[in-house]
């Protein structure tokens, strides 16, 4: 009896010391940036591990002073919300149809639109890459806006033709009694009762369009049309040596994220897991 | 039977069958048939054959290097990545205290921008104001100097530790499957005798393997497109130490070489492929898990 309450006791210390390094691994290094973006680049340097002596905010405020962050920022918002609303359209549509109705072919689009989810993310790159340069998009924030709107293609549409069947079909026969038209018992009745598929889906494509590198990287060249995670990569030259700065650059960039994420805690982790995609 | 217009129904696919054609169909198409051309994107592209491919593999070795490096990454992925992420959701089943708040954490590094994640690592990584270097320091090693990112020795590791641990996604996955074990199965087996012990192991770990398997598919097919870790880092080095085939293909596309690189994706493509049927066959994914 006296072992096995020994084991209990000690699995219970191992298990909690798993999750304190999961949470120092995962705080640390934002903590880290986030003291160090008030402290001075000496301070920085000399002691690492202290806490700022005075606390103010001109590295932010040099940060925001630059020239084009504020434009970067823009481009992220109008670039993300922009091809985030356009994408929840396109793919509630087809979702809709696809969850309601029988037609020729479905079966064989469903089948095509779900093998696009095994496609190594970047290895269509090079024809995208031409096409944007072929429609004269190159460098420019609409070239963004398109190819983010396809990003999110097979798992929005399973995201929300799950919903779509959810919802109980006598609710579309009783409007269609009552004369509605098929726009109208979509967006009006089949939409609204959709509500957290949509922001399920919405925050995930969302959250992936203000992530982005590798194609906001390859698609824009000058430097008022950079989003953000792209932007900063271009500080860290930029900066080089001062810290401080960058540290608050870092900073500025990862908030909004994560401030999204504490507000939507719940629609993020149930997307990961009905999605399953990035890691 | 209610009356409605059929040709609605299609014209709610046309939008997205639009961008599936667009932006995935011929796409894919390009990638496949190009890679057999020698082709720079002015000039049409000229048939060569299988020599994009016999260029690819034996004459230049960075294939080499990054499907070795894929492999290490994958059993790191396999054996450390997932088990570690299956750990922290076994233990959060128990619900300990504090357990949501520390799933709530454990999510932060994966909902902010790869590129920053990169970032901040190069600075932790750093020589002189890194934070590890200094920590190591304090540890009473003063003089410990090491560039872990652009030190042939530690590179590769300190690639790997930019996301080993970060394992929120299989903790979900796994966790949700946990979750949805019928409770009764573990009342029977404590009556028939089990411990907890033999509960995970004959219960509770082939239950999941559904989850564990589609954990292992991500994060390989995660390495495979790995990019803004070695990208804002290594670039690949020091030599081609850290290369991977996501930089390959970039470097393909931005120097012009629109075939070779095509080759290069192809070569992706069918490794993705090829880990979604090993994997799905390991797992026995295919079967059903109550039965």
């Amino acid at each position: 009896m006296k072992a096995e309450q020994w084991t209990r006791g000690l699995v219970r210390v191992i298990s909690y010391l798993v999750l304190l390094f999961t949470v120092c691994i995962s705080l640390v290094p934002l903590l880290w940036i986030v003291v160090s973006s008030f402290k001075s680049n000496k301070a920085i340097l000399n002691t690492p591990f202290a806490l700022p002596t005075d606390f103010n905010f001109h590295a932010y405020y040099a940060v925001l002073k630059m020239n084009n962050f504020l434009s970067n920022t823009f481009n992220s918002v109008l670039i993300s919300v922009t091809s985030t609303l356009v994408a929840l359209l396109f793919y509630a549509l087809a979702a809709y149809s696809f969850a309601k109705f029988d037609f020729i072919g479905k079966r064989i689009l469903f089948i095509l639109f779900s093998v696009t989810l095994l496609i190594p993310g970047h290895a269509t790159a090079q024809p995208i890459f031409s096409f944007i340069n072929i429609t004269g998009l190159y460098d420019t924030r609409l070239a963004l806006i398109v190819v983010y709107i396809s990003a999110g293609l097979a798992v929005s549409l399973f995201i929300l033709r799950a919903s779509f069947m959810s919802i109980p079909k006598e609710l579309d026969e009783a409007a269609y009694m009552e004369s509605a038209s098929f726009w109208q018992v979509f967006f009006y009745i089949n939409l609204p009762l959709a509500k957290a598929g949509l922001a399920t889906a919405g925050i995930l494509m969302f959250l992936g369009n203000w992530n982005e590198f590798f194609y906001g990287f390859m698609l824009t060249s000058s430097a008022e049309n950079r989003t953000l995670p792209v932007a900063l990569q271009f500080f860290t030259e930029q900066f080089s040596y001062n810290y401080t700065q960058l540290f608050a650059a870092l900073t500025l960039v990862t908030l909004p994220s994560i401030m999204l994420y504490m507000v939507a805690q719940e629609q993020v982790q149930q997307s990961v897991v009905s999605g399953g995609v990035k890691g | 039977m209610y009356k409605y217009n059929k040709r609605w129904v299609y014209l709610f696919i046309v939008p997205t069958l639009i961008v599936f054609l667009t932006f995935y169909f011929v796409p894919i198409l390009t990638v496949f048939t190009t890679g057999f051309t020698e082709w720079n994107g002015f000039n049409a592209p000229k048939f060569i054959g299988l020599a994009n491919y016999k260029m690819m593999f034996f004459d230049d070795n960075s294939i080499t290097v990054s499907l070795i490096n894929l492999l290490k990454w994958s059993l790191i992925a396999a054996f450390i990545h997932v088990p570690f992420g299956a750990l922290v959701a076994f233990i959060m089943y128990k619900r300990p205290v504090g357990w949501r708040f520390v799933r709530g954490v454990f999510m932060i590094p994966n909902v902010i921008a790869v590129s920053a994640w990169a970032i901040i690592y190069r600075f932790i990584f750093n020589d002189q104001m890194g934070l590890l270097n200094n920590f190591i320091r304090k540890l009473g090693f003063s003089d410990f100097h090491t560039n872990w990112f652009f030190d042939r020795q530690y590179a590769f590791s300190a690639i790997s530790l930019t996301w080993v641990f970060y394992a929120v996604i299989v903790t979900l996955l796994v966790l949700s499957d946990l979750m949805a074990i019928p409770r009764e199965l573990h009342e029977a087996a404590t009556i028939d005798g089990a411990t907890e012990a033999q509960i995970h192991w004959r219960i509770n770990f082939p239950l999941i393997r559904g989850s564990l398997g589609t954990a292992v598919i991500l994060s390989v097919i995660a390495r495979i497109t790995m990019f803004e870790a070695i990208f804002l880092t290594t670039k690949g080095g020091p030599g081609n130490s850290t290369y991977n085939i996501s930089v390959m293909l970039y470097d393909g596309i931005i120097n012009y070489q629109f075939g070779y690189a095509n080759a290069v994706a192809t070569v992706m493509i069918i490794l993705g492929i090829g880990v979604l049927a090993i994997t799905t066959k390991v797992f026995k994914m295919n079967k059903s898990v109550y039965n």
